[in-house]
């Protein structure tokens, strides 16, 4: 199992964000958390990557364990996790090139592979001719595939959307969720947090339903996913 | 190696990023070492002005007319291995008479009256260490060495010594606590300036940890960042200060600050961009 969480809560304060969540996502899955803004999608993909730890239960995450891990081990986590944030995070004073190398430059990794790995990934991503362009000079599409490709550059065991199509119009939104899909393909396991399930066709995934923070029907999600 | 180069690669582009945002930080930095500097300034200044005075602070030892010069230079000798005795001078009867001719030319008359064979009475001026001065510890030296046979008279200015050196340790504590308070504020303000320009970078803070970057390479940028704008700013704003002596140098007679203190100026401006730089990535770390 690459994510497993056993009872586990969450809150911010006084305000609970999730309860007595049990889950667990085996390698090569594509999930799907939906549910309205407020219910704790993202406070759940923050509870993978560990940006948050939860008040009670256990995350395990490849090995990690919420209760256990140490601060100085939070980056070795995080190198086994893309992650894709609604808003791109891209870093506007660096070219595409710098920050899809970004990944693999935090680990030292020697700079004949961040050439090889960055122009190979870049063309995969059809943003080839793009690679000296700053972020603002990027449409919300492209900017979106860059902060995928900085995702995928360290090949991750698991990949985190969050809203990624958010920000973008349907078009551009049905690309970046069929190249989730192809990425999910080649074997990355992807959870995708969105409000509108409906963007992953029936078939292509397991919908799991956050309600008020609580993971509900997920069950008949699954059902209604495999009898799909 | 690499992992080295690759946060000297992210020093370099942090340093290059945002040109604006950096001068107005150096600019605030400056600014407040500027006040700073003027106060260290005055205070240097002050302290060479109590200085004179306390040094100005010595004991007139009238010794008997029959001691002759050795054995007044014998007691010279004994007054000088007292403690906090700094120096002793012997004054012979003839010095003292060309002494008091030129201190008093328009008295010089009444030595004349006096006859060929009047001569004043030799005497030692006595200088103190400086951290020696207090009332107490003179009235007991006078005590001891009016004690000494041979001895006269000591006299050490009784009426404004006590004055004096409350005046001078009244000052002293005052430019102390002040100093203090600077300090203080100073480090204040460049420890929230440099934080504050760390944190308005919190989306690169935040990127860094999500593509797992180690904390010492998030952290190394920033802090290299707060040394710069901390060295960088006081060092302008001692500048700016040196400027401002030059200018007014002629106007009032003043010395500018030693090495040490400028020294010290700079190195308070690296430490509290430092602190400062770690405080702001560490919060946005956690």
């Amino acid at each position: 199992m690459l994510v497993t969480m056993n009872g586990v809560r969450l809150s911010y304060g006084r305000w609970p964000a999730l309860d007595k969540i049990d889950m667990e996502i085996r390698q090569g899955e594509f999930v799907v958390i939906s549910g309205a803004s407020g219910a704790g999608k993202t406070s759940l993909l923050r509870l993978i990557w560990m940006g948050d730890r939860p008040d009670s239960g256990i995350v395990d995450v490849s090995g990690f364990r919420s209760d256990r891990i140490r601060k100085v081990e939070l980056p070795q986590l995080r190198r086994k996790i893309g992650i894709v944030f609604q808003d791109f995070r891209l870093l506007h004073t660096r070219t595409v090139f710098d920050n899809v190398a970004l990944p693999l430059q935090v680990t030292g990794t020697g700079n004949r592979i961040v050439q090889k790995r960055v122009i190979s990934l870049l063309a995969r991503m059809g943003l080839s001719h793009r690679r000296n362009a700053f972020p603002h000079e990027l449409s919300g599409g492209e900017q979106q595939r860059v902060a995928i490709a900085r995702a995928m550059v360290a090949h991750p065991v698991i990949l985190l959307a969050d809203e990624p199509t958010g920000n973008l119009d349907p078009e551009v939104s049905m690309e970046v969720v069929e190249l989730l899909l192809e990425i999910n393909r080649a074997g990355t396991t992807v959870v995708m947090a969105t409000h509108d399930p409906r963007q992953v066709p029936a078939g292509k995934g397991r919908f799991l339903f956050l309600d008020k923070g609580v993971l509900r029907g997920a069950d008949r999600w699954t059902e209604l996913d495999s009898d799909s | 190696m690499s992992l080295v180069k690759s946060a000297l690669r992210e020093i370099s582009l942090n340093l290059h990023s945002r040109p604006g945002a950096r001068l107005v930080t150096l600019l605030m930095v400056a600014l407040a070492f500027i006040v700073f500097n003027t106060f260290l300034i005055i205070s240097w200044n002050l302290q060479g002005i109590m200085d004179r005075e306390e040094n100005l602070v010595g004991m007139e030892v009238f010794l008997y007319r029959g001691i002759s010069q050795a054995e007044g230079r014998l007691i010279g000798d004994h007054i000088s291995s007292m403690q906090d005795v700094k120096s002793v001078y012997f004054v012979s009867p003839q010095e003292a008479e060309a002494l008091f001719r030129a201190d008093l030319p328009g008295r010089a008359d009444l030595l004349d009256v006096m006859g060929t064979d009047f001569r004043l009475p030799a005497s030692l001026q006595i200088v103190f260490e400086t951290e020696a001065i207090s009332q107490g510890r003179i009235s007991e030296l006078s005590r001891q060495i009016g004690a000494i046979a041979g001895v006269e008279d000591a006299v050490y200015g009784e009426d404004y010594l006590p004055g004096l050196l409350k005046t001078v340790t009244t000052i002293r504590r005052l430019v102390i606590l002040l100093g203090i308070v600077l300090v203080s504020s100073i480090s204040l303000v460049v420890f929230y300036t440099v934080r504050l320009s760390v944190v308005r970078r919190s989306l690169t803070v935040d990127i860094m940890r999500t593509v797992g970057a180690p904390w010492w390479f998030i952290r190394i940028p920033f802090v290299v960042e707060g040394i710069f704008m901390g060295v960088t700013g006081s060092a302008g704003g001692l500048a700016l200060a040196a400027i401002l002596s030059k200018v007014l140098s002629s106007a009032v007679t003043h010395r500018f600050m030693p090495m040490s203190w400028i020294t010290l100026v700079i190195l308070l401006g690296a430490v509290t961009g430092t602190v400062g730089a770690l405080a702001g990535s560490y919060e946005k770390e956690r």
